[in-house]
């Protein structure tokens, strides 16, 4: 077994030493915010673009608002950091974000990195220490924009965005494309774990001298270990009670009054033993833990530990250089991390995290087979409905027949299997590419498409707007469910939120027929009925919308025949529709 | 299949609380010797802290130093208390709270009544502490407090008590307030566990009882290896058991401030390497070991692991997702029983009648719905129950719409299994499960009396809804034994008189309900019970009172029933 550390990354080892070397290197310019450099390969004569960040130790290019400054990410730039459920957008470090902004419009001017995209040649973003989060962000800025598919190395790199981050990056498949590389003790890439300290300034200070070589042997802190490390490691614990599924009810009320760093790591980690060795973990739970663990305090004390923390951050040339050189196997096994039996517990737990999300889709695709019977059911409930020359919407709503009950067990029965995949969804139950696979959108849109209209036909037909307001408003009674499947098709279709809003018709026309009961014909009322002119047209046009609805005695039609002709724009194209 | 592992996170928890500054604030606020230490017997004052830090709050319950000595020593006993009275489901439970913390937070109450309005309009976090007896006081202001917060309420409290006596009985179980109080025990501290029968003092009086306190909340037990948290009572009180008979009998103060430092040495070292076998099992291991730092040895002290696996397991069920199948599985099966009221009143019977007259495979059918409703119903209704007043009403306010559903939909069924036979007398009385009187009572406790409008809207769609009184039925089944026994030649005159008068009752009650728009119009179809008893009774009437009227006779008589609805 094992394997060289550029096979498993899928870089040439070599090529791997470079980029560190080129990342320590731009990490001391500052003067320049990134280098260029063209490394050949040798045995096959490609080359690969490597460009390496340069870094600061400033506080506040570390730390804004404290105690974490973080902030939400600009999904601007960044459209697929965010959860597709309730989630929120993604978290980043302010000042990492920041710093990147700084740099984007130098970066995207540059005429390597231009060349490297017209010759299609391997790009590599790299960043040693704070460099490696400017790395971080721009990868994912080209990976966004798909002009190329870069790799991303980075070696110390202190961690960048929350759980969602990670989430996202793994949801769009793009953890591969990064590589960091750690040191067993090194106190960088922990220090975003716990609230920004004095002890914090110490360390950046004691680095920042250090690097501007003024100062060859600056005096290293001391007594930040227990401090630093002490917060992470309540991080650690966190998010073990949830993988090991504590049910303890006052975790939440405890977790409400201390401050846990909102960062977690993503992408592939390397950790490095000191001693020529690596251990290769992807599992983003299992990194969390190491990360904290393979640093505890042993047998040696505290303040031989807490100098080889801050050693080990400029020990990566060397590491590296013993790792790549020979292209002898390198991979290694977790025990030679000395992991304690708890440790090792919680790796167990996050493993077993992972297995229960597999399980669970393979649950998912026995649910699959059911949902496909029971819309199969459905559109024979709609075809018979148009035989009878009723639309299935209007017909539901008036539940005369045998068919519509049928047609509402299978409402509730689907409706059951798809809040249940929500909750799973919510609560991180399933694999993050859930909602990127292709067969799910697919039926989720169809089931969408054909079942919301029911639960529509329900809400109405008992009036349930005079309790709750509206079907579509914000956060109302809209079932969850249907917002999210419908958020997968814009997002896979990269259309702006809402868009895909289809299902809904039933839900505007019913809505103004109440609201112009209510207030007549006002500017508000007269915009909105052309925009249901509008939808019409083009949804029936791309199909999205059965011409069901333009049936005769339709709910739909009836309304539409009822307004007065001066608020219909629309009236030749739907009337042609109509068949009139 | 073999199962999926399962872990134990009793010592990642308390690595949490630990590594947080959360107990380190609650201990520096509380005063080292606040009070004069001559106060005899003992006193408890609370202080309070506004504004340490933005949004943060501390009341600290200072306690005199002798105050482990004095009232310890005679106060072990449980009383009750209608003070916390509000804590018990209902009238019939009870709670006891031990006296010396009672007796301390009564000679307090009306400061304490105070200091509870003022914190109960405070935004932000509340941390409520206090050491020893001081806790246990703390730990009672609490509960207060808790019982005059609703859930909009902006403030965040938990108690934290340090080296705090048990503090009552069974009473203070079985609630979501109890997530609200961390105990902090070091197993060097005798108070704890000083009300444990094997170290208690004879009782004082012939009516204590000693046995039964039990720990609510969560603890973090410590040592100076390590501390875990653990919310199971039945095991913290075997830990305490354990560690209050190693301790030795002189009482002295454990410095929580010192320990507190010890463990957050502890918490970034690599845990102790676990000595003895390993099972290869993450739970008992895990426990094995978290049970260990803190001074038990399982083997030693018999402590059973597999029944907490075991119960472990059985919790882990419960997901958020499991919950929304089962919400939509009962909504499923509503929806099936309103398809079959809906064909029933096709049949011209109402589904009452229908199911009461029913042939066997549907009526086997329809009883497999109403049992998979009925479970549910009477899970929901329990466990609102176990909760103090105030925190189930909230929890019910959420269903009790659809309970109410529910219980006017199938609770008539019920009805009609039992008269059924025949052989069925007085439903209400004998009968009728106590999940439904109390679904009942919840709904008329929460209900707002009706307005005019509210009564108009109601009768433009009378037609679609249920009869309110679910026992409407068993009322029209007695009207028809009455009925019965008023025919029959065999029946005293005693039985017949008390058969008018229940005739007379029963008519001045379904005029009520008529004009209330309570009934559903489907009582008057033509093949329903209602019906039959209206044929016998007007014969009767007409047999043998002919003079005799009331409203709902001149009603029926009139026919007026065909416009209603």
């Amino acid at each position: 077994m094992g394997e060289t550390v550029g096979n498993l990354i899928g870089l040439n080892d070599e090529v791997i030493h470079s980029v560190a070397t080129l990342a320590v290197e731009a990490h001391n310019s500052p003067s320049k915010q990134f280098l260029v450099k063209k490394i050949k390969i040798r045995h096959d004569l490609s080359s690969v673009v490597v460009l390496a960040f340069s870094g600061s130790m400033l506080p506040e290019d570390w730390f804004g608002q404290p105690p974490f400054g973080e902030t939400e990410i600009d999904t601007g730039k960044f459209p697929s950091l965010t959860s597709l459920n309730d989630g929120g957008d993604a978290v980043v470090n302010g000042s990492f974000l920041r710093r990147f902004n700084d740099v984007l419009d130098k970066l995207s001017h540059a005429k390597e990195l231009k060349a490297a995209i017209e010759k299609k040649k391997q790009v590599v973003f790299a960043g040693y220490s704070s460099g490696g989060p400017i790395a971080i962000l721009a990868t994912l800025y080209f990976l966004e924009n798909q002009t190329l598919s870069p790799r991303c190395l980075t070696f110390g790199s202190p961690l960048v965005g929350d759980r969602i981050f990670g989430h996202a990056l793994r949801r769009e498949g793009w953890s591969d494309y990064f590589t960091h590389f750690v040191m067993k003790y090194d106190i960088i890439p922990r220090i975003m774990l716990s609230p920004s300290s004095t002890e914090h300034k110490q360390i950046l200070n004691y680095f920042k001298s250090k690097f501007d070589k003024k100062n060859i042997n600056p005096a290293p802190p001391s007594g930040f270990y227990l401090t630093v490390m002490g917060k992470a490691s309540s991080v650690a614990s966190y998010e073990a009670c949830h993988l090991m599924g504590c049910r303890n009810p006052s975790l939440d009320i405890i977790k409400s009054f201390i401050e846990l760093s909102p960062y977690r790591p993503s992408g592939t980690y390397i950790f490095c033993t000191g001693n020529g060795n690596l251990v290769v973990v992807k599992n983003p739970n299992a990194v969390l833990q190491i990360l904290i663990h393979c640093a505890e305090l042993g047998e040696s004390n505290t303040a031989e530990v807490e100098k080889r923390s801050l050693d080990e951050h400029s020990a990566y040339l060397s590491e590296l250089k013993k790792i790549c050189s020979d292209g002898s196997p390198a991979t290694a096994t977790l025990n030679d991390l000395g992991l304690s039996p708890q440790a090792m517990r919680c790796l167990q737990a996050a493993e077993e995290f992972e297995n229960r999300r597999l399980r669970n889709l393979e649950n998912i695709g026995k649910y699959m087979k059911k949902i496909e019977v029971e819309l199969k059911e459905l559109r024979k409930y709609k075809e018979n409905a148009q035989i009878r020359r009723v639309g299935y919407y209007d017909s539901f709503k008036l539940q005369n027949e045998n068919d519509d009950f049928r047609a509402n067990v299978s409402r509730l029965e689907l409706a059951g299997i798809w809040d249940e995949i929500k909750e799973m969804l919510k609560e991180f139950e399933l694999p993050d590419d859930f909602e990127k696979k292709r067969e799910i959108i697919d039926l989720g849109t169809e089931y969408r498409r054909l079942v919301e209209p029911l639960d529509i036909a329900n809400f109405y037909r008992h009036s349930k707007d005079k309790e709750t307001g509206a079907y579509v408003i914000g956060g109302g009674p809209r079932p969850k469910r249907y917002r999210f499947i419908q958020r997968w098709l814009e997002h896979r279709e990269k259309k702006p939120f809402g868009s895909r809003s289809e299902s809904l018709f039933w839900a505007d026309v019913e809505q103004l027929g109440i609201d112009i009961k209510k207030k007549g014909y006002l500017q508000e009322i007269k915009e909105r009925i052309q925009q249901v002119e509008r939808n019409l047209i083009a949804w029936i046009g791309d199909r999205s919308l059965d011409d069901d609805v333009l049936l005769e005695n339709s709910t739909f039609v009836k309304w539409w025949r009822d307004l007065p002709p001066q608020h219909k724009p629309e009236s030749d194209r739907i009337k042609k529709l109509i068949g009139e | 299949m073999s199962q999926a592992p399962l872990f134990s996170s009793a010592g990642e928890l308390a690595n949490l609380v630990v590594n947080s500054n959360l107990i380190d604030v609650a201990w520096a606020n509380i005063p080292e010797i606040q009070i004069d230490p001559a106060a005899f017997p003992c006193s408890v004052e609370p202080m309070v802290d506004y504004s340490p830090t933005p949004n943060r709050t501390i009341v600290v319950f200072a306690s005199s130093p002798n105050c482990t000595q004095y009232p310890l020593r005679e106060g072990g006993d449980l009383v009750q208390s209608s003070l916390f009275q509000f804590l018990c489901p209902n009238e019939c439970s009870s709670v006891s709270i031990n006296k010396a913390a009672l007796y301390l937070f009564t000679s307090l109450e009306s400061q304490l009544h105070g200091l509870k309005t003022k914190l109960s309009e405070r935004e932000g976090q509340l941390i409520i502490t206090g050491h020893s007896l001081g806790g246990s006081v703390a730990a009672l202001f609490t509960l207060y407090l808790l019982d005059s917060m609703d859930k909009k309420s902006k403030c965040r409290p938990i108690c934290i008590t340090f080296g705090s006596p048990l503090i009552g009985d069974f009473g203070l179980q079985h609630s979501q307030w109890n997530s609200f109080f961390l105990h902090v025990v070091s197993n060097k501290d005798p108070v704890p566990g000083l009300f444990l029968p094997s170290r208690r003092s004879p009782p004082t009086s012939s009516h204590s009882q000693t046995s039964v306190y039990k720990p609510f909340g969560t603890y973090l037990l410590c040592s100076e290896h390590g501390c875990a948290c653990f919310d199971d009572p039945d095991l913290i009180l075997k830990i305490l058991t354990v560690a209050s008979s190693e301790v030795s009998g002189e009482l002295q103060v454990v410095d929580y401030g010192e320990l507190l430092r010890k463990l957050k040495n502890k918490a970034i070292w690599k845990g102790p390497q676990l000595a003895g076998e390993r099972s290869g099992n993450p739970f008992s291991d895990g426990i094995v070991m978290e049970l260990k730092t803190i001074g038990i040895d399982t083997a030693k002290h018999n402590i059973d692991i597999s029944e907490m696996e075991k119960e472990a397991r059985s919790l882990t069920k419960n997901t958020k997702a499991s919950e929304a199948k089962k919400l939509n599985n009962i909504k499923k099966a509503m929806a099936q029983l309103e398809w079959y009221k809906k064909k029933a009143e096709d049949e011209k019977k109402g589904y009452y009648d229908c199911f009461r007259n029913e042939e066997k495979t549907r009526h086997v059918k329809v009883q497999g719905l109403m049992a998979e409703l009925t479970t549910y119903w009477e899970d929901m209704v329990a466990e609102a129950e176990r909760k103090p007043q105030k925190e189930g009403k909230s929890f019910r306010t959420g269903w009790l719409f659809a309970g109410t559903t529910y219980r006017r939909m199938v609770e008539p069924l019920d009805i009609a299994d039992f008269y059924k036979g025949g052989d069925g007398r007085d439903y209400i009385n004998s009968k009728r499960s106590q999940h439904y009187k109390l679904l009942e009572q919840w709904y008329k406790e929460a209900a707002k009396p009706p307005t005019r409008e509210d009564l108009d809207s109601k009768k433009k769609k009378v037609s679609v809804l249920l009869t309110e009184d679910s026992c409407f039925w068993a009322h029209v089944e007695e009207a028809i034994l009455s009925c019965q026994s008023l025919t029959n030649a065999n029946s005293t005159t005693e039985q017949r008189e008390s058969s008018w008068g229940n005739l007379v009752m029963f008519g001045e009650y379904v005029m009520e309900q008529i004009e209330n728009c309570a009934v559903s119009p489907e009582i008057f179809l033509s093949g329903s019970s209602f019906m039959t008893w209206w044929g016998e009774y007007k014969a009767y009437i007409h047999n043998f009172r002919n003079f005799y009227s009331s409203r709902l006779v001149e009603y029926m008589k009139r026919g007026s029933y065909n416009q209603y609805g």
